[in-house]
């Protein structure tokens, strides 16, 4: 469908802006909140201002826009929650100041789309410039989408990215929701307690899609959604997509999140698959966010172009091939996704 | 309010306002401008929170942007402006 040329991720881990996933953080007070960098290049006047999902969408795609300089035909993001944060600050405003005289920084920073509008003013990008926040599902469109335009537009590249932060509030009502675990959560023990909830992550992917293979560190083969609490239709999804793309998948890349509630998924994923699949998680790295699947594929560039998986994320040892990434994740036990990622 | 007490005030609610997290209270000198290179280099978006500062902190509305451009120049102006209008 399309290469990626450049990626880049801030996370809860040492990833940016080069990778050492040998030695894990754990989580604190069950969250693993992402590593800020110095965000240097970027106007302090506007750093102040930004909300954490913008400062590190933002320091994300700077490297990138800085090594495509302005040539970028469009800005594609998904974000299922934006800056919540700052949502929640301008919506008491608005309970505490009775709808009167409300700061605007807060209102700007909220909107869903303050990731994509930063990003178009700091590179002064006036092209397509577009957030998707279907939930766990916002990724996947923001890859759908810019696999769209590449195909109506075959010279063009488009800086794709997935964000999202954790909120002090949201967190709150989450975990009253049971999405997390009550009891503290280590690396060590993230997949093996057994019971409901997971960790609360958060971390910014970006990425430029281009058709251009020359030098590209790796191609996004297909991408496939649905909505359901249907194994059948899952395993269903799966066989189509080893059906149409050959049954060749090295390593299974799936979005186990140590919540029992949701394992019955990924077990009959995994049974689906050849015996000799490596199969490999990643949530214990980055945490359960709605646009965890943006990791998932900077994970996926990142064990293709070293050939090397550590071992903190192998759950069942299979062949040594790196050629074939599948990623699977379920959102909340709903959203599924595949993401099927070649090496270039 | 005494006016030092008054204009310390002023600047830890900059701070938390403007978010301006790389200063403490005592950086911010009384006669340090506002806005251009040579003092806190604040823009139009801080004149707008500042103008939200004094409605909500003191009481005071300004309507007429000539004053505010006389009032938002540093702190001595700010605070002079508040003692003499403040409903609060």
């Amino acid at each position: 469908m399309f290469y990626i040329q450049q990626i880049q991720c801030i996370s809860p881990q040492q990833t940016f802006p080069q990778a050492s996933l040998d030695t894990l953080l754990d989580p604190v007070n069950n969250k693993l909140n992402v590593i800020e960098p110095s965000y240097d290049g970027v106007p302090r006047n506007a750093l102040r201002r930004m909300s954490k999902s913008v400062r590190i969408g933002v320091g994300a795609a700077l490297p990138i826009i800085k090594n495509t300089g302005t040539h970028i035909d469009g800005i594609i993001i998904g974000t299922a929650n934006g800056g919540m944060e700052d949502s929640i600050v301008f919506l008491k405003q608005v309970i505490e100041f009775e709808e009167g005289v409300i700061t605007p920084g807060h209102f700007v920073q909220s909107t869903a789309n303050a990731t994509a509008a930063q990003l178009s003013l700091v590179s002064a990008n006036k092209n397509y410039n577009i957030t998707h926040v279907h939930r766990g599902h916002a990724f996947e469109l923001a890859l759908i989408d810019a696999a769209m335009q590449l195909r109506e537009n075959a010279d063009s590249n488009y800086l794709v990215g997935g964000v999202d932060e954790i909120s002090v509030y949201n967190y709150k009502l989450d975990e009253l929701d049971n999405w997390y675990k009550p009891a503290p959560v280590t690396a060590g023990n993230f997949y093996t307690q057994n019971t409901p909830g997971s960790v609360a992550g958060e971390a910014a992917v970006m990425l430029l899609a281009t058709n251009d293979s020359a030098n590209a560190i790796a191609a996004v083969i297909d991408i496939v959604t649905l909505h359901t609490t249907d194994i059948a239709d899952v395993q269903l999804a799966l066989q189509n997509i080893l059906a149409k793309h050959g049954d060749t998948i090295d390593i299974f890349l799936s979005g186990e999140n140590g919540d029992n509630r949701f394992d019955t998924f990924y077990t009959a994923v995994e049974n689906e698959l050849n015996n000799d699949v490596t199969v490999a998680r990643f949530k214990h790295i980055c945490g359960e966010y709605p646009t965890a699947t943006s990791f998932a594929l900077w994970f996926a560039c990142e064990l293709l172009s070293t050939s090397h998986i550590p071992a903190h994320a192998v759950k069942k040892q299979g062949s040594s091939s790196f050629k074939n990434v599948l990623i699977y994740n379920v959102h909340k036990g709903v959203q599924h996704s595949f993401i099927l990622v070649r090496e270039s | 309010m005494e006016t030092a007490v008054l204009k310390e005030q002023l600047k830890k609610q900059l701070i938390e306002f403007l978010n301006l997290t790389d200063l403490k209270p005592e950086d911010i000198k009384d006669d340090a401008p506002f806005f251009g290179d040579d003092g806190l280099g604040l823009d139009s978006i801080d004149s707008l929170e500042l103008i939200v500062l004094l409605h909500r902190e003191y009481g005071i509305s300004i309507k007429d942007p000539k004053i505010g451009r006389k009032v938002l120049v540093d702190i001595n102006t700010l605070a002079a402006f508040i003692e003499e209008n403040r409903t609060k």
